[in-house]
């Protein structure tokens, strides 16, 4: 016996134009998408002028300096990052904070992960990893020094992170990773 | 993991670039659309596979934007009201040899799209057309007037 084929019969069901044409077209529909569209258009340009400024990241308003309470150190930094979009944070180090030679900045274990330090410019003579963050020793001279960490986020939202020259006060900055 | 979101997502996201650029690449493609569907097409891939070119990755993140396809494809058989939200609803340009001039501006048609379709059905004149219309997917149908 053949397989049976659902049925069921044809329905005048698309609205006609004039009586004659079936096109199911609707004017009321159209005005309203159209209402939609403008709106949601808003949004993306919004979006567009927002994103352009940087406020989602690699723009004039992601990229600050901040600035240790007692001067030890300034931070260039962007708090506006992008997931696993490279970025740099450079750190500039006052005299005061130079001894013997060298210099010691310690620097909270959030900037392993979830910022996902890449690279750190000079090479330090030494880091040494615990009290939740690493602690790297950079040969010195006289005069400001400046350090380069390069970035590469691996974890969307925010992130805190803490800085200090030992001995000197701390600095939080706070970093927001966009999708 | 990230793939089969960010492909989920694309997905959505196109879908609702394309539905609201008013005018859509479609059966009429002109340079102009080209240009729009390689360039959108070579951006959202950037996003969906990241880093991961592997074939896993690849072959996962097609699978779940045929998926969504399937399962968006149900919802519109489903409810007509998501099919009109997805696909919108065919838009009449010209009635009884008189344009509409805001379903035309609304869908960024003008005179020489319609003539173009009415050529490829053997159409000399806009004089012959007695309807066109703007499909779902974004072709331009023309019904010929009947010879009196």
């Amino acid at each position: 016996m053949p397989a049976m084929t659902e049925t069921h019969p044809v329905e005048d069901s698309v609205p006609k134009v004039n009586d004659e044409l079936a096109v199911g077209s609707d004017l009321e529909f159209q005005r309203r998408w159209e209402s939609v569209e403008k709106t949601i258009w808003i949004f993306l340009i919004i979006f567009l002028l927002l994103s352009l400024l940087g406020f989602f990241g690699r723009g004039p308003m992601a990229k600050v300096t901040a600035k240790a309470a007692d001067g030890s150190m300034e931070v260039d930094y962007e708090r506006f990052e992008r997931f696993s979009t490279p970025s740099v944070l450079t750190v500039r180090l006052s005299p005061s904070a130079i001894h013997n030679g060298k210099v010691e900045f310690w620097v909270g274990e959030n900037l392993v992960k979830p910022l996902g330090n890449q690279r750190v410019i000079p090479q330090p003579d030494k880091s040494q990893v615990g009290n939740g963050g690493v602690l790297y020793t950079f040969p010195a001279s006289e005069g400001q020094a400046s350090i380069e960490f390069q970035t590469q986020p691996s974890k969307i939202g925010k992130t805190e992170l803490k800085m200090r020259v030992p001995g000197y006060s701390e600095l939080d900055l706070n970093i927001y990773v966009f999708p | 993991m990230y793939t089969l979101l960010h492909a989920v997502l694309g997905y959505f996201f196109l879908t609702l670039m394309i539905r609201i650029l008013a005018r859509r690449p479609g059966a009429q493609m002109t340079p102009f659309e080209f240009v729009l569907v390689f360039l959108v097409g070579g951006v959202i891939i950037l996003a969906t596979v990241g880093d991961d070119h592997s074939i896993t990755n690849c072959y996962g993140g097609v699978i779940a934007i045929c998926l969504m396809h399937r399962l968006v494809g149900r919802l519109k058989q489903r409810s007509p009201r998501w099919a009109d939200i997805i696909d919108g609803k065919p838009i009449l340009l010209l009635q009884n040899g008189e344009w509409q001039t805001s379903s035309m501006k609304q869908a960024h048609v003008d005179d020489m799209d319609v003539m173009a379709a009415a050529r490829e059905k053997g159409v000399r004149t806009l004089d012959d057309i007695k309807y066109a219309v703007l499909e779902r997917n974004g072709g331009i149908s023309i019904i010929k007037k009947k010879k009196s």
